[in-house]
C-alpha cells in the first residue's frame, strides 16, 4: 500500500522543533522539560518551549540507538528494571549520543504524576544534574474515580503556583490573550488528532497504529502551535480522501487489531511487516488515544486541567475493561495485542486480568507480548513474531477463512 | 527464674499472624482491616473499632499471583496478592492500599477486581510531602478515611476515640523505641532479629495487648556483652529477605538506625497535639519521607547524608526491593553523595524470589571487612 504522503512532513517538523529548542536562549525563550499530562499551553504562552525527555528517548529507540546509551546509565547505577526511557535519557546525557544533538538544557522541570510515578523520580535525578527548579503537579489518584473536592483544590492550587514559578523563571507574567490563542491552537490540533484516530474505525481502516506512532511527534511536542494544526489538517484530509475512495492502509484487511500499551519502538518496521503480511491491520491503540482528549476550555483552563488530571486520565483496570470493550465494538476488532511492557509498570501490571475480563465481556481474544518499549535486550523478537503468528492462526481458524 | 522464652510469641505473630487474628475476630466479633505499608494511620482504623493488620508481601513464596500480575512487580505486591489468593486473608473485612507508587496504584485496582467482598480503600497520600497545600489535602484525606472506616465498622466513634487511639499508639511507639535502644546497648540479647519481631508483631495484633507482652521482655536482666560491632545505617522498604537481620547479627553489623517502614521509621515520631487528626498529619510529615515521596531533589540527598552522619553509622546498606522504581532512582545519587562524604555503601537489590542467602552473606561479609579495615 502507498504510504501516507503527509507523513513525509514529519522529518522537517521534527528538525524545525529541535532547532528552535536548541536556539531557545538565542531567541529569548526558555526550556521546560515535561511529560504528557502537563499544561503545555501555559508554557507556550509564557515563552517556554516544552521538551519531552520521553519523546527524545522514543526517537532513540525508534532509530535503534538505545543499545548505545542504555549501558552507560546502568554503569552509573541505574538498574535495568527502571523504565528504559529514563535509562536512555540518562545514558544519552552521559554519552552525548543522540539523534537530535541532545536536548537543550532545561530552565524548569515540570512533571504531573497523573501519568506515572516514575517520571517524578526520573526528573529528581535531572534536578540534581541541572540544578534548576522542579515542579511536581501532584495528583492524588482518585481511586475508582469518585469526586474528591479536596483533591480538586489541591491540584488547582498547584497549577496556580506553577504560573507564579514560570513567571519567576521567565521574568514575564502570563498574557491572557496569548494563552487564549495557544489554547485555541491546541484544541484544533487535538480535535484533528482525535478525528484521525476515529478514522481507524472505518472499514477498511485508512491508517494503522504504526502510521499513528510515526505521526505523533507534533501532538506530543507542539500542541499549541500552528505547525501541529497544519500537519494534522493535512493528515485528516488525506485519510478522509482514502475513506471516500474505500482505500485501506493494507491492501487486504483481513483482521482488525488493537495495540495495547506503548509501541516497541525499535521494532516498528518488523512488527508492521509481520502483521501486514497476514492482512492484520492494527487499527487503534490506547497509547495514541492518550493524546485524544487533551483540549482544554479557554474560559477556565485550570479547572479543565484539574478535571483531566484527576478524573479523565485515571485509567484503571475497571475503566480499561469498559473502554476496551466499547472500542472492540466501535472498531470492529478481531483481537487485542497486549504489550506487557516491563519498563512501564504503570500501564502493564493489570494486563493479565484485563485480557481475561475483556475476552469474557466481548468474546474478542488477546495475546500478551512480553517485551519492552525501548530496550531490545529485554525481549526476543523471534519469539514475539512466533506468538503473533500463532495468534493470527487462531483468529484465522475462528473466522473459518483459512 | 523465667522458664519461657519472652520473644517466642512475638515471633509467632510476626511469622504467621493469621490464626491469632482469626481468634481475635471470633472473640470480639469485630472487623479486621488489612493494610499495605507504608504510612497507613493505624490509629484511624483502631479508632473506628477494627483491628489494623499490616500485610507484608516480601518473603511470601509466590505461585497463584503470577497469573494475576506480571513477574516484574516487586515482592511486596506479589506476596500480598498471594496471601489473599491463597485464602489467608479470608477473615479480613477490609483492605487499605496506600498510594506510594504505580505498583500500589495498580494493585488497588487488581485487588478490588479480585476481592470484591472486601471493603477496599485507596489511601491517597500526597507526594509533595511538606508542601502546605499537601498538608491541607492530607488532613481532608485522613478525615475521609476515618469516615470510610467508621462506615465499615458501623461505629459512630469520633474525635475522642481517635485521641485515645493516638495516645495508645504513642505509648506503643515509646516502648518500641526503648526496645530499639536496648538493641543498641545490649545487642547480644536484644538482637536486631528479635527486636524486629517485636516491631513486626506490633503491626499485626492489638496494640494494648502488645504493650502488655512487651513488659515481659528482659528489660532488666544483666547482659554479658560479647565482641565489638560495627554501626551501620539501612535504607529500604522492609527487611527483605527476612533472614538478613540474622546475617547482620551474626556478622557483627549493628543497625543503629534504619528507614525501614516496619523498623525504626515506624516509631520515630509520635503524634502530638490536641487535635488528633492534625497530630497524625504532623506526624506523617515529620516522619522520614519514604522514597516514593517528592521533595526538592538536592535537599533530599543532602538531608539523607545528614541523617546518616547524625546516626554515627560507619556504612550504609541500601536494601532495594527488586523492581522498585522509587528506590532505584534515588540510589545512585544518594550513594555518590555518601561516598563523597567518605561513608562506604553497599547496594543490595533483593527479592525473596530468587535470592541466594549464601551470596548475600558473602557480600555482607565483604562489606564488613571493608568497614572493619577503615576503623581507627
Ligand atoms: S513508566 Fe511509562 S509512563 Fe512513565 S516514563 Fe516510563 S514509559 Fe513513560
Ligand atoms: S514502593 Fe517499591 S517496594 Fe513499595 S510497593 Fe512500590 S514498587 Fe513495591
Amino acid at each position: 500500500m502507498d504510504p501516507i504522503r503527509a507523513l513525509k512532513q514529519i522529518k522537517q517538523i521534527t528538525t524545525d522543533y529541535f532547532t528552535s529548542a536548541h536556539m531557545a536562549k538565542h531567541n529569548k525563550k526558555f526550556i521546560a522539560y515535561c511529560n504528557v499530562f502537563t499544561p503545555v499551553e501555559i508554557l507556550y504562552a509564557m515563552d517556554m518551549i516544552p521538551v519531552y525527555p520521553e519523546n527524545h528517548a522514543a526517537i532513540l529507540g525508534a532509530r535503534k540507538m538505545s543499545p548505545e546509551v542504555l549501558p552507560a546509565a546502568e554503569a552509573m547505577g541505574y538498574s535495568m528494571d527502571l523504565c528504559s526511557y529514563s535509562r536512555c535519557d540518562i545514558g544519552s546525557i552521559k554519552t552525548g549520543v543522540s539523534p537530535t544533538w541532545g536536548l537543550p538544557k532545561p530552565d524548569l522541570l515540570l512533571v504531573c504524576n497523573a501519568q506515572c510515578g516514575t517520571l517524578t523520580k526520573w526528573f529528581e535525578v535531572l534536578g540534581r544534574m541541572y540544578h534548576v527548579p522542579m515542579v511536581l503537579i501532584d495528583v492524588p489518584h482518585s481511586g475508582s474515580g469518585e469526586q474528591d473536592p479536596a483533591a480538586e483544590r489541591y491540584v488547582r492550587s498547584q497549577l496556580e503556583e506553577l504560573v507564579e514559578i514560570v513567571q519567576r523563571v521567565t521574568g514575564a507574567p502570563l498574557d491572557p490573550d496569548k494563552l487564549r490563542e495557544t489554547i485555541r491552537l491546541s484544541r484544533k490540533a487535538s480535535d484533528l488528532w482525535t478525528r484521525m484516530l476515529e478514522l481507524g474505525a472505518m472499514k477498511p481502516s485508512p491508517i494503522t497504529v504504526f502510521d499513528q506512532f510515526v505521526s505523533m511527534f507534533p501532538i506530543v511536542s507542539q500542541r499549541g502551535t500552528q505547525a501541529a494544526v497544519d500537519f494534522y489538517g493535512a493528515m485528516v484530509e488525506e485519510l478522509e480522501d482514502r475513506v471516500a475512495r474505500g482505500v485501506g492502509a493494507l491492501e487486504n484487511e483481513r483482521f482488525r487489531l488493537f495495540w495495547d500499551n506503548l509501541p516497541i519502538w525499535p521494532e516498528l518496521r518488523r512488527l508492521s511487516d509481520v502483521l501486514e503480511k497476514r492482512g492484520a491491520s492494527v487499527v487503534t491503540s490506547i497509547y495514541t488515544w492518550a493524546w485524544g482528549k487533551l483540549a482544554v476550555d479557554e474560559s477556565d483552563p485550570l479547572a479543565d486541567y484539574t478535571e483531566q488530571y484527576l478524573y479523565t486520565f485515571n485509567l484503571h483496570l475497571a475503566r480499561r475493561i469498559d473502554l476496551y470493550s466499547e472500542m472492540a465494538k466501535q472498531y470492529q476488532l478481531d483481537g487485542f495485542l497486549y504489550h506487557s511492557n516491563r519498563s512501564c509498570k504503570y500501564i502493564s501490571q493489570d494486563i493479565p486480568l484485563l485480557r481475561a475480563a475483556v475476552a469474557e465481556k466481548t468474546g474478542v481474544p488477546g495475546v500478551i507480548l512480553e517485551a519492552d518499549h525501548n530496550d531490545p535486550r529485554l525481549y526476543t523478537m523471534e519469539l514475539l513474531e512466533r506468538q503473533i503468528e500463532s495468534f493470527l492462526d487462531l483468529l484465522t481458524a475462528q473466522k473459518g477463512t483459512g | 527464674m523465667k522458664t519461657h522464652d519472652p520473644w517466642k510469641r512475638f515471633q509467632e505473630v510476626a511469622e504467621s499472624p493469621w490464626p491469632f487474628v482469626r481468634a481475635w475476630k471470633k472473640n470480639t466479633r469485630r472487623k479486621i482491616v488489612g493494610h499495605l505499608l507504608p504510612d497507613v494511620p493505624e490509629e484511624i482504623i483502631h479508632a473506628a473499632g477494627a483491628l489494623p493488620v499490616a500485610i507484608e508481601g516480601a518473603g511470601v513464596p509466590v505461585r497463584l499471583s503470577q497469573n494475576q500480575i506480571p513477574g516484574y512487580s516487586c515482592s511486596h505486591s506479589m506476596g500480598a496478592l498471594e496471601l489473599a489468593l491463597s485464602g489467608e486473608l479470608g477473615d479480613f473485612d477490609g483492605m487499605v492500599i496506600p498510594y506510594v507508587c504505580d505498583t500500589t496504584r495498580n494493585l488497588f485496582h487488581i485487588w478490588t477486581h479480585s476481592f470484591p467482598w472486601m471493603t477496599n480503600e485507596f489511601l491517597r497520600l500526597p507526594k509533595r510531602i511538606g508542601h502546605p497545600k499537601a498538608k491541607e489535602y492530607l488532613r481532608a484525606e485522613f478525615a475521609r478515611f476515618f469516615q470510610s472506616m467508621a462506615k465499615l465498622t458501623g461505629s459512630d466513634n469520633g474525635t475522642e476515640e481517635l485521641a485515645a487511639s493516638v495516645e495508645l499508639y504513642n505509648r506503643s511507639r515509646q516502648a518500641l523505641r526503648r526496645a530499639y535502644e536496648m538493641k543498641l546497648e545490649h545487642p547480644a540479647v536484644w538482637t536486631s532479629e528479635r527486636v524486629q519481631t517485636v516491631f513486626s508483631a506490633s503491626l499485626r495484633m492489638p496494640r494494648d495487648e502488645h504493650l502488655v507482652w512487651m513488659d515481659d521482655l528482659p528489660w532488666n536482666e544483666p547482659v554479658q556483652e560479647t565482641g565489638s560491632r560495627i554501626p551501620i545505617y539501612v535504607r529500604g522498604k522492609v527487611w527483605d529477605p527476612p533472614h538478613i537481620l540474622d546475617l547482620l547479627d551474626n556478622l557483627g553489623l549493628l543497625v543503629v538506625e534504619d528507614e525501614i517502614v516496619t523498623g525504626y521509621r515506624a516509631v520515630a515520631q509520635d503524634a502530638v497535639g490536641d487535635d488528633p487528626l492534625e497530630a497524625l498529619v504532623t506526624r506523617h510529615v515529620a516522619t522520614t519521607p519514604y522514597t516514593g515521596y517528592h521533595q526538592d531533589p538536592e535537599q533530599m540527598t543532602a538531608a539523607f547524608v545528614d541523617r546518616v552522619r547524625a546516626s554515627g553509622a560507619h556504612g550504609v546498606i541500601f536494601l532495594n526491593p527488586k523492581f522498585c522504581e522509587a528506590a532505584g532512582f534515588d540510589t545512585p545519587d544518594f550513594r555518590a553523595a555518601l561516598e563523597s562524604a567518605q561513608i562506604p555503601t553497599l547496594v543490595l537489590e533483593t527479592s525473596s524470589r530468587g535470592y541466594s542467602l549464601g551470596q548475600l552473606e558473602v557480600r555482607l561479609e565483604a562489606f564488613r571487612e571493608m568497614l572493619a579495615s577503615d576503623l581507627p
